[in-house]
């Protein structure tokens, strides 16, 4: 019965062979690690935002007079209401821990690289629009910090040269944040995700097209690439259980430790907060921008500093395999950046200061500097590698790759 | 390995058949809270019962009323109209008239049409519902048209000789 | 790498967070359910006249143990759906106060150092050389010394101290009434996740071993 059941499908549709083609016979490294777990982690996050978001919205009021009112009705009145909440709270950092750690992954491990920028790519578009989706839902709980961020962070487009005061005026329907920024800002949370599932099925046909990166950087011989599934459907399931013991352990006993105090006060338009931070998500852009006296400036330099990571196939000049596992400087240079990165947020987090703001600047400049040498420090080191003589082990891999390419001269 | 093959697939099958079970109960149990999140909030089922003060409701005159959201129909009714309730069984849903009242002058329904949903309109002889024609007397029992039921009798009880509590 | 520098940045924030509250006094808040039950009462008698709890219903009252007729006893004549609405209307707090006095409900978390905020502000109360009552906690505070703090000699202060507290656990549980319920879940979410993933982890085993 099932089976003709699945016959009948599989006339008017490529059922079997697609399962067959993208699971049972796609083709994955053997040696991927648990670092490789974290984008099937994002997809989960990601079904779990728009579920627990849908719910949340059939009880949400995305009104000034009402929002506050509504999300504590959520937490107090609806059956579950409080769970459906943190999951989504919780979610939405979880969600930015989960796509952070993918993305030190594809740096240390050089997944970037050709041919996988368009991956990188959309990945990056992705990281935006999830940014984007982050920064209006953080609006919708109409607690102080809601209103205070969204305040400040629209004032960044009064920015832009000659229509910077429409701009602003446009973007919020009203002099200040108000009504109407609110419900926009409802609208275009709830559009968001969709935008990020498009997105998503980009990367992921990218990835069934180019095939996963590994850690030894290079294309594998078949006898080390075995079938996605049941290898890594299982690898996968069990780091998703690992992964669901920490989120619910803060979601059930630690729901509030990523919501500030003070929204746990309702909006007040006309009184600033004494210390407002963003989500710490945004900590090391927010640092950024801050480092820079000039608006426009500030505004620009955050812009660039997530950018930035788009240049990173360019950026990186070495041949060496395997990202940072065969390049000392390289490593060295990723593991100051993610301190310099941790720094930035540190920053963000004080109040602006003497001493904290000449360490903002300070780790700001580290921070573009990191990109900007690393063209130099690629080239460099791969001639220094390549002088000193290479583990032969490595030199066997940059062999299997480098041999049918045209060798282009060192510079 | 080799002459482990068999009871391997046969440890695996279990502790595959165990997982998916494990698993798919807690996808299950993991759906209620949403499944929930979407019944009565707690402040709707908690709702208040509603007082309503008989002295101003003349003889043959309705009041109606909002309970939880529902109108219900507290009519005054004269002694002819208990009368004649008193001698007729209703319609399609027989029930005698004392049974669907506490004090015979004072009839207390909930004013929603047992057919579909829409709220009858007070006529001399009771009620006629204008969505698709059901007939109510002034015992609130169907007389004619598609309604199956009479209407409802909610619960009530009297705080005073003139005022009743519903809910 | 990335996890550890994420756990770092996280107790960097924890650390933050504990040297703003030089100031609060760091008591430990007693959640046992007489003493939420004690603090309900002080809260309902001594701050319910100028601040409202407005997310708060006197039903909510049954969970904490009172019996129905004890919350009618404490309602005031309020229906048991009613909230707990202050019985000074607002526009005469604002007349009398400068602004209406806030709302208490989620008080507890809507300050830094939660709970410790709102038992050092009530135990901050001082004379201040004029006469004066100033509080340390809150210079110029407009809110009367409720609970007679600054006045009190030691024996007086021992028992302020534990209305303090326990009016300070009321709030606590006004601010988050489901925390129980969310913590006993928690534990059958944990454990069942833990047998989950115990089990995924021998299949994923079991699979892998296949590879040799
Ligand atoms: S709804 Fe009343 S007759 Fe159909």
């Amino acid at each position: 019965m099932a089976q003709r059941l699945i016959a009948w499908i599989d006339q008017r549709f490529p059922l079997t062979s697609f399962i067959k083609r993208e699971l049972t016979d796609y083709l994955t490294p053997r040696n991927l690690s648990y670092w490789w777990n974290f984008g099937f982690l994002a997809g989960f996050l990601l079904m779990l935002q728009i579920i627990s978001g849908v719910f949340l919205a059939m009880h949400y009021k995305p009104d000034v007079n009402l929002a506050f009112d509504s999300v504590q009705h959520i937490m107090r009145e609806v059956n579950y209401g409080w769970l459906i909440r943190y999951l989504h709270s919780t979610g939405a950092s979880a969600f930015f821990v989960v796509v952070y750690i993918h993305m030190a992954r594809t740096l240390y491990y050089g997944s970037y690289r050709a041919p996988r920028e368009l991956m990188w790519w959309s990945g990056q578009v992705l990281l935006i629009l999830l940014m984007a989706s982050a920064f209006m839902g953080y609006l919708l709980p109409w607690g102080q910090m809601s209103y205070w961020g969204a305040q400040v962070i629209t004032s960044l487009f009064g920015a832009t040269p000659l229509i910077g005061d429409e701009i602003v005026l446009w973007l919020r329907g009203d002099f200040v944040v108000g009504d109407a920024t609110l419900n926009r800002f409802f609208a275009l949370h709830y559009l968001v995700p969709f935008f990020i599932v498009g997105m998503v099925i980009i990367h992921l046909v990218a990835l069934h097209h180019v095939k996963s990166s590994n850690p030894s950087g290079i294309n594998l011989a078949d006898k080390d690439n075995i079938p996605f599934h049941p290898y890594f459907t299982a690898k996968d399931l069990f780091g998703l259980g690992v992964f669901l013991i920490i989120f619910c352990g803060f979601v059930f006993f630690a729901p509030e430790f990523f919501i500030e105090a003070a929204n746990n006060i309702p909006a007040n338009p006309l009184q600033t907060p004494p210390h407002i931070v963003p989500e710490w998500y945004f900590l090391p852009f927010y640092t950024i921008l801050r480092a820079i006296p000039d608006t426009l400036g500030g505004v620009v330099a955050m812009g660039l500093s997530i950018l930035i990571f788009a240049a990173m196939p360019f950026l990186d000049r070495s041949r060496i395999p395997g990202g940072a596992r065969f390049r000392p400087f390289y490593r060295a240079m990723f593991y100051i950046f993610m301190v310099d990165v941790a720094v930035l947020a540190y920053v963000g987090s004080q109040p602006p200061g003497g001493l904290t703001f000449k360490i903002g600047v300070a780790a700001t400049v580290i921070y573009f500097a990191a990109f900007l040498t690393l063209p130099f420090l690629s080239r460099w080191e791969e001639r220094w590698l390549r002088a000193r003589g290479l583990p032969p082990a490595l030199q066997a891999l940059l062999d299997s790759e480098t041999e049918p390419k045209p060798r282009r001269e060192a510079r | 390995m080799a002459e482990d093959e068999g009871v391997d697939e046969k440890r695996r099958d279990f502790l595959l058949t165990v997982t998916g079970t494990v698993g798919v109960a807690g996808i299950a149990a993991a759906c209620w809270p949403f499944i929930s999140s979407m019944n009565p909030t707690l402040d709707v089922q908690t709702q208040s019962n509603t007082e309503v003060d008989l002295s101003g409701v003349a003889a043959g005159a309705t009041r109606t009323v909002a309970w939880r959201g529902k109108p219900v129909f507290v009519v005054h009714r004269t002694p002819q109209q208990i009368a004649a309730m008193a001698q007729s069984a209703g319609g399609k849903d027989p029930a005698p008239d004392q049974a669907r009242v506490q004090e015979p002058q004072w009839l207390v329904v909930v004013g929603i049409c047992t057919h579909l949903g829409c709220v009858p309109n007070k006529t001399e002889e009771g009620w006629l519902c204008p969505c698709h024609g059901s007939v109510f007397d002034n015992s609130g029992r169907v007389l004619q048209g598609p309604a199956p039921r009479n209407l409802e009798v909610p619960p009530y009880h009297f705080a005073a000789t003139d005022k009743i509590v519903i809910g | 790498m990335s996890l550890r520098m994420f756990i770092c940045f996280i107790s960097l924030l924890t650390a933050q967070a504990a040297w703003g509250e030089g100031a609060l006094k760091d008591v430990e808040i007693d959640h046992s359910p007489a003493a939420l039950r004690r603090g309900a009462a002080t809260v309902t008698s001594v701050c319910l006249p100028c601040h409202s709890l407005k997310y708060l219903h006197y039903r909510d009252l049954l969970k904490l143990g009172f019996s129905p007729e004890e919350v009618t006893g404490l309602s005031m004549g309020n229906k048991p759906e009613a909230a707990l609405l202050a019985l000074m209307p607002p526009d005469i707090g604002e007349q009398t106060y400068g602004r209406v006095p806030p709302d208490l409900s989620l008080m507890a978390k809507a300050r830094e150092g939660g709970p410790h905020y709102t038992y050092s502000l009530l135990t901050g109360f001082y004379q201040d050389k004029t006469g004066e009552t100033n509080n340390h906690l809150y210079p110029s505070i407009r809110m009367p010394d409720i609970l007679g703090w600054s006045s009190a000699d030691a024996a007086q202060r021992a028992v302020l101290e534990t209305q303090a507290n326990e009016a300070t656990a009321f709030l606590v549980w006004a601010a988050d009434p489901r925390a129980a319920e969310r913590k006993r879940l928690g534990y059958y979410t944990i454990a069942y996740l833990v047998l989950l993933t115990g089990l995924l982890y021998l299949i994923k085993r079991k699979v892998w071993a296949r590879l040799g």
